[in-house]
């Protein structure tokens, strides 16, 4: 699909010609001549900033960026280990797996003290099965997300580099958390792409996102991208969607609120020329205009009532464990129907976060993996119905798998290896990708990093994130990552 | 790890092997990674390979497989040599330094395998086996890798846990751009990076700026005035000074430090009725913040005060206060999660040491145990918070003074393992004291505790005279009000009855007090005691005899009415079953038994009165509390807020900074461990910390020479080629563009429009009133579920934890700036206020508003918006609405 054919774009419109042309042609300014970092800078180099258009032809228009705060354990879930089975009870050492306590070099987050103590190896802790056609195997805690297996790109060999739950982070951005904030996959995704629908936010955030231990607000931020390229939290609560959504004061009609919306941008555009590179300045007048447009759009998303019987339950929305996530779902559909371009919904978040089963891996699993499994099986299969999937990327991700050894009735951190799925647009389904030892301990086959998942996302929604590179802001090689190509249809 | 490995296993021989043979100087007990090898790490930085940071550099693989003695785990040849030149050191009477005894070795090829030490090490060869040597192509990068490795030897090198030593003021070209020295520093950046500074921000800018970074509060037109003509070359200064002395001054740093000690109003259910977190009227905590701030005490005070002001002055309630710091930390559900919060929170907010990760396991990146958690811990193990009563307020639910005290050494505290509070280690007490690696070189971890005598008032709070004086006062105005009713012509027996009960009550409380003054005085079971107690007994008969009068009119009166509703029914009938009648029966029976036992009481209760009355009396109910504290707090703040506590002032200057600036000169101002930020100017950091301390711990000498500082004054314009070396700003070519706080654009918004209410400290205002309350936003209550809405969408501060804030542009914010009735009143009440014409409204607003005056381009834009509109009050109240949203007002330049 190219930008020109996608029904759901302004047809012709760039998120440069948009500021120019629409929104600030509300407020009768040209924002772009002024900005220091499209003006000045870009005369002295061969950059330019993104114009909205993609580098090359991309697969998927939005993405849905599910994340588990805590830590999933990827042994009972995409990454079954029967051999956890075999070996109960006995120390790795025991087993003919040893070797991996050995494999300094693969040891990538340096001395983890705590794996010398979780040794002995705990069986897993709830069945599993082969689905669909393509016969995936999927821990029993997640049956309905398996029944979409023929969907799924399971990518087994991921490693990350902090073992605690600053991983969070690092998930979103691909930098440790004592490296502070760096653009977020859906920043950068919502930088090179721009906005499909002026009266919504490009980037939404559902959920508790990531607690301030471990990333907080830097998990959905934009860093020096500027904060109009940050995620917008949204509540889902049809009765109050948004704060301060109507003016107080009833008598104030749309037309004068336009024409306050008119001097304003005129005001701050004249008191904003000796700040040229001001990125707040610029983040807080584009928030005027969608704040604006948002008054009417954001109760119409959040009126969920409206769906069908049918749908909602689909999401599991009609059961008390899964009421909660699947709303959330379900208006990241909506969202992503409406155009928005990256929605990321969290789960378990504040804190080091819920999925964290340092003891009694059994009901923590089981109890949250009700809380999502029908929730998100459900999202895939309603975005199927609608035909909605094929321009829709759902990534399933957590900060990192857990233990092979027992840690009591739980299982410890573990980024040495672990796994996440991909669906939707541009992505074979029914595949499982890369793997980890005998133990899932380590990732030894098609080892990715997490930014490998970041590449992969920008390569379908067409992206070059090399093209994408501010000046002076020079990332690393791994901050790129590498696009999981055996993984894209 | 092998450390680990035998420090789980056999943890009090490890500790006794470890301490003797792998301790350097400094004192790390050395529970977790084994501290040689993380000072191998600090020493090379990331100039060693993760391949080298392992045991194995400096030891043989261990033939054993479980090592529990060096004899185990021997040195290989460079570890060895490490050692001999340590012993060698220790012998010449020289601390044996890791860096040091590094140093000594670099030349020497230790392993014999014809590389250098410090080659092998930078190449990422083993320096202690012969068997590696560095490639050739690891050799062509080693003389590049030895020269960075030089210069950043050279370098200040930053070493938090390292007592502070006063580093030299650095000599800089541009030393006409040198007002304090902490601009030096700042330079000395600049001309490292070929930074040039930005110019002196202009006289409106800057004004707004120092008024809203000090008082939280922008500079009123005549304020404004006043310093535009002010052309004396000490106008600023002047400016500096009245702000610290201004008392809102207080009002606007004590919400800083409220985020990093974690203010927290109460928070519970049922109304009220039940306290779940922190405690009612910790208000009065505050108040102490904001009182202690404006009288500029010492930070070294109000820490000691915080941890332990009711050991240091048990007597002094104002002191007392300062407990709100612990107090705070309350959870009715969890007295694990209670004291889990209070240590972990105080390491983080006093030392910036995730000392909480070492509650499960030792700290994995920083050198404290999981035991030295649990000595930390015991440090608050005996302390309860309670409320004690106020002048003027017996009932502790309308007002008290929240505060903590110790119950005695009785709980101890466990070794939790895996800090699961279900398997304490009953076999390991831990005792107070501090984690080694944090003590510099010239404190100890083990604690100085002396057990604090208290006063009879501070154990036993109600014998306070006030309370005294305020119980009798209540009993009189119980006395007052029997008296009042009486001859009311509806109950005259009644009242008769209850005033007897009043007067006697009133009578046997006098009498009460006067026996327990005698007691206070020490003369108990005396004869004038004995006198007075009888004194007692006989008066509280008294009042028995008088409520046993009152229960049997009551009685004899239901007895009647039962009587009465009896012969009150319709004769029966056949029909009729006689229910009603045996219910009317029985209820008569049972009021005149239970008159006749209220006879039988009142007759016992006078048989009472005229038996010789004994000593035994009936006392006053009264709390009373030890009447020692253990002192292990005050032995911990004084370990704390200590000029050689190596991280404290460092912190808290950070802080200070990171306020000021925007952002810490440690970025992460909560963590200066390795997983923290590392810091943009650590010499001037240090230097901070050294004059503040120097200077008494005084908090406005520190703000008065960073806002008077010729980096403070910078422009925050652009600089096109500055902004490509440091795009980020971090070497501060520029002053930084910041967001107003939450609490400052609510304030704010209502000062322009001259609504805000100035009135300070007092009780916490509902947060539900946060848009009609005019008082400053420091005073609406915050508490978990207990926020003002309009705060939070701008990044107000998280009850459980803020250690900084982080500002955000989201639409919620223009839609609470563009349609609450907050902006929409003040926007109305301000328009009022300027007059119709058109240009004089203008000017006004904007000097109201921003602070400035408008440009000739504002001028016309509004003049324009103005005369366009066919409602001209509507669109002049909309222009303030717009000022009210305008980026200039919620940005500080």
């Amino acid at each position: 699909m190219t930008p020109e054919n996608n029904p759901h774009r302004c047809a012709g419109i760039s998120r440069r010609s948009f500021l120019a042309d629409t929104g600030m042609g509300l407020t009768g300014m040209v924002l772009g001549s002024m900005l220091f970092r499209d003006g000045a800078r870009a005369e002295e180099s061969a950059w330019r900033p993104p114009d909205g258009r993609p580098h090359f032809l991309p697969k998927a228009k939005s993405v849905i960026w599910i994340f588990l705060c805590g830590g999933v354990s990827h042994l009972e879930s995409f990454d079954v280990k029967p051999t956890l089975n075999q070996y109960a009870g006995k120390s790795i050492e025991e087993t003919p797996f040893k070797g991996v306590l050995a494999t300094a070099e693969k040891d990538i987050v340096g001395g983890n003290p705590a794996h010398g103590n979780r040794k002995v190896i705990m069986p897993l802790q709830t069945g599993y099965k082969a689905y669909g056609d393509s016969g995936l195997v999927v821990g029993d805690w997640f049956q309905n997300i398996g029944s979409c297996a023929d969907d799924l790109a399971v990518v087994r060999s991921l490693w990350t580099i902090h073992n605690d739950h600053g991983a969070q982070l690092t998930w979103q951005t691909g930098r440790h958390p004592r490296e502070l904030n760096h653009p977020t996959l859906g920043a950068w995704v919502c930088y090179g792409l721009g906005t499909m629908n002026q009266n919504l936010p490009e980037y939404v955030v559902l959920g508790v996102p990531t607690g301030d231990c471990c990333g907080g607000a830097f998990t959905h931020g934009a860093a020096y991208l500027g904060s109009e390229y940050s995620g917008v939290r949204l509540g889902i609560d049809p009765q109050k969607p948004l704060p301060f959504i109507r003016p107080s004061d009833a008598a104030v009609t749309a037309e004068e609120q336009l024409q306050n919306l008119s001097l304003l941008g005129k005001l701050n555009t004249l008191a904003g020329i000796d700040y040229p590179d001001d990125q707040d300045l610029r983040a807080r007048i584009k928030s005027y205009e969608l704040a604006f447009q948002m008054q009417t759009s954001i109760p119409e998303v959040m009126q969920l009532e409206k769906e069908s019987a049918a749908t909602t339950a689909l999401y599991g929305i009609d059961k008390p464990e899964s009421k909660a996530f699947g709303e959330r779902c379900l208006v990241a559909r909506k969202l992503v129907e409406r155009g928005v371009r990256f929605v990321q919904l969290f789960h378990g978040g504040g804190g080091g976060g819920e999925w964290d089963a340092h003891a009694d891996i059994k009901a923590n699993h089981g109890k949250l993996a009700q809380q999502v499994d029908q929730p998100i099986a459900g999202l895939l299969k309603d975005l199927q119905q609608r035909g909605l999937l094929d321009d829709t990327l759902v990534v399933f991700g957590t900060e990192f798998g857990r233990t092979p050894g027992a840690e009591g009735t739980g299982r410890d951190h573990h980024p040495q290896g672990f796994s996440a799925w991909l669906a939707g647009g541009g992505i074979k389904g029914g595949i499982a990708h890369g793997a980890t030892d005998e133990l899932g301990f380590h990732a030894v086959e098609n080892r990715h990093y997490v930014t490998d998942i970041h590449a992969t996302v920008m390569q379908l929604m067409g992206l070059d994130s090399y093209r994408l590179e501010v000046p002076g802001r020079k990332r690393l090689e791994i901050d790129h990552g590498q696009p999981i190509s055996e993984i894209i249809a | 790890m092998f450390a680990m490995k035998l420090s789980r296993n056999h943890p009090q021989k490890a500790a006794r092997i470890l301490v003797g043979a792998l301790v350097f100087a400094g004192g790390l007990t050395a529970f977790a990674t084994p501290t040689n090898k993380a000072a191998l790490e600090r020493h090379y930085d990331k100039f060693l390979t993760k391949k080298l940071s392992r045991c194995t550099t400096c030891h043989l693989p261990s033939a054993v497989k479980e090592p529990e003695s060096l004899d185990d785990f021997p040195h290989n040849p460079f570890g060895d040599r490490l050692r001999v030149i340590g012993e060698e050191l220790v012998s010449a009477g020289k601390v044996k330094d890791i860096a040091v005894r590094l140093a000594l070795v670099a030349r020497e090829d230790s392993d014999g395998d014809g590389f250098d030490n410090e080659t092998e090490l930078l190449a990422g060869a083993n320096p202690g086996d012969a068997t590696q040597t560095p490639s050739t192509a690891q050799m062509a990068e080693v003389k590049e890798r030895a020269a960075a490795f030089g210069k950043f030897l050279a370098s200040y090198r930053w070493q938090p846990f390292e007592r502070v030593r006063r580093p030299e003021i650095p000599a800089v070209k541009n030393a006409g751009w040198v007002r304090m020295p902490i601009d030096a520093f700042i330079a000395a950046g600049h001309e490292e990076r070929g930074l040039s500074p930005r110019p002196e921000a202009p006289k409106s800018i800057l004004l707004r700026r120092v008024y809203l970074d000090l008082i939280g509060l922008s500079p009123t037109p005549e304020e404004q005035r006043a310093f535009d003509e002010d052309s004396s070359s000490d106008a600023y200064e002047k400016v500096v000074d009245r702000l610290l002395a201004d008392p809102r001054y207080g009002e606007r740093w004590a919400r800083h430090w409220m985020d990093v000690w974690r203010y927290s109003d109460w928070a519970g259910w049922t109304d009220g009725k039940q306290v779940r977190d922190s405690a009612r009227h910790i208000w009065r905590w505050r108040d102490w913040i904001v009182e202690s701030l404006n009288a500029d005490c010492g930070y070294d005070e109000m820490v000691t005060d915080m941890l332990a002001g009711d050991e240091r002055a048990p007597d002094d309630p104002d002191a007392l206060r300062a407990t709100g710091f612990l107090v705070r930390n309350f959870k009715m559900l969890s007295r694990e999660q209670w004291l889990e919060d209070t240590v972990k929170h105080t390491g983080q907010a006093f030392l910036g040491i995730t000392i909480g990760c070492a509650k499960c396991h030792d700290h994995r990146t920083d050198p404290i145990s999981q035991a030295e958690y649990y000595q930390m811990r015991a440090v608050f193990e005996p302390h309860q918070v309670r409320t004690d009563r106020v002048p003027g307020e017996l009932d502790r639910e309308k007002d008290g003074l929240p505060r903590v005290y110790d119950v005695g050494t009785d709980a101890p505290t466990y070794f939790l393992v895996r800090g699961d509070e279900r398997r304490p280690d009953k076999d390991r007490v831990m005792q107070p004291a501090v984690p080694g690696a944090l003590c510099g070189d010239k404190l100890k971890p083990a604690l100085d505790v002396v057990p604090v005598n208290l006063s009879r008032a501070a154990a036993a709070p109600d014998r306070r005279e006030f309370v005294i004086a305020d119980t009798i006062a209540a009993s009189e105005q119980e006395l007052a009000k029997a008296r009042e009713v009486m001859g009311k012509p509806d109950a005259v027996k009644e009242h008769e009855l209850a005033l007897a009960i009043a007067e006697a009550k009133h009578a046997a409380l006098l009498a009460v007090i006067r026996a327990e003054r005698i007691e206070d005085a020490g003369k108990k079971e005396g004869d004038e005691w004995k006198g007075a107690a009888k004194d007692v007994a006989l008066k509280q008969s008294n009042v028995a005899v008088g409520e046993a009068r009152l229960a049997l009119y009551h009685t004899t009166l239901a007895q009647q009415e039962a009587q009465r509703a009896g012969d009150a029914l319709p004769p029966p009938t056949e029909s009729d079953l006689p229910d009603p009648y045996r219910a009317a029966r029985d209820q008569a029976e049972a009021a005149a038994k239970k008159t006749v036992e209220a006879a039988l009481a009142l007759a016992k209760a006078e048989e009472q009165m005229k038996a010789e009355p004994t000593t035994a009396f009936k006392p006053r109910p009264k709390e009373d509390y030890p009447a020692t504290s253990t002192g292990r707090r005050l032995a911990f703040a004084k370990w704390i807020a200590n000029a050689d506590n190596p991280l404290t002032a460092r912190v808290a200057m950070n802080h200070l900074w990171l306020r000021h600036f925007g952002r810490g000169i440690v970025a992460t101002p909560e963590n200066f461990g390795t997983n923290g930020a590392r810091p943009s100017h650590p010499a001037l950091l240090d230097w901070l910390a050294s004059e503040f301390t120097a200077s008494g711990w005084k908090m406005k000498p520190m703000h008065r020479m960073i806002a008077t500082s010729r980096t403070y004054r910078m422009a925050s314009t652009l600089d096109e080629s500055d902004a490509k070396i440091d795009p980020d700003d971090i070497a501060l070519w520029r002053m930084p563009t910041r967001r107003m706080e939450a609490e400052l654009v609510r304030d704010n918004l209502l000062y322009v429009s001259g609504a805000l209410d100035l009135m300070r400290g007092g009780p916490d205002i509902d947060n539900m009133q946060g848009l009609a309350s005019k008082r400053r936003s420091i005073y609406l209550r915050t508490a978990a579920e207990k926020e003002v809405e309009f705060l939070k969408i701008f990044d107000g501060p998280s009850v459980n934890e803020c250690y900084q804030r982080h500002p955000t542009v989201l639409p919620q914010q223009s839609l609470a700036l563009a349609n609450s009735e907050l902006t929409q009143a003040q926007a109305k009440a301000l328009a009022k206020q300027l007059g119709d014409d058109a240009e004089a409204f203008v000017r006004g607003s904007f000097q109201r508003v921003l602070a400035r005056v408008p440009t000739e381009e504002e001028l016309r834009t509004c003049r324009e918006f103005l005369s366009k509109a066919s409602d001209g009050g509507r669109a002049r109240e909309n222009l303030i609405l717009v000022l009210f949203n305008h980026n200039d007002f919620v940005t500080i330049r």
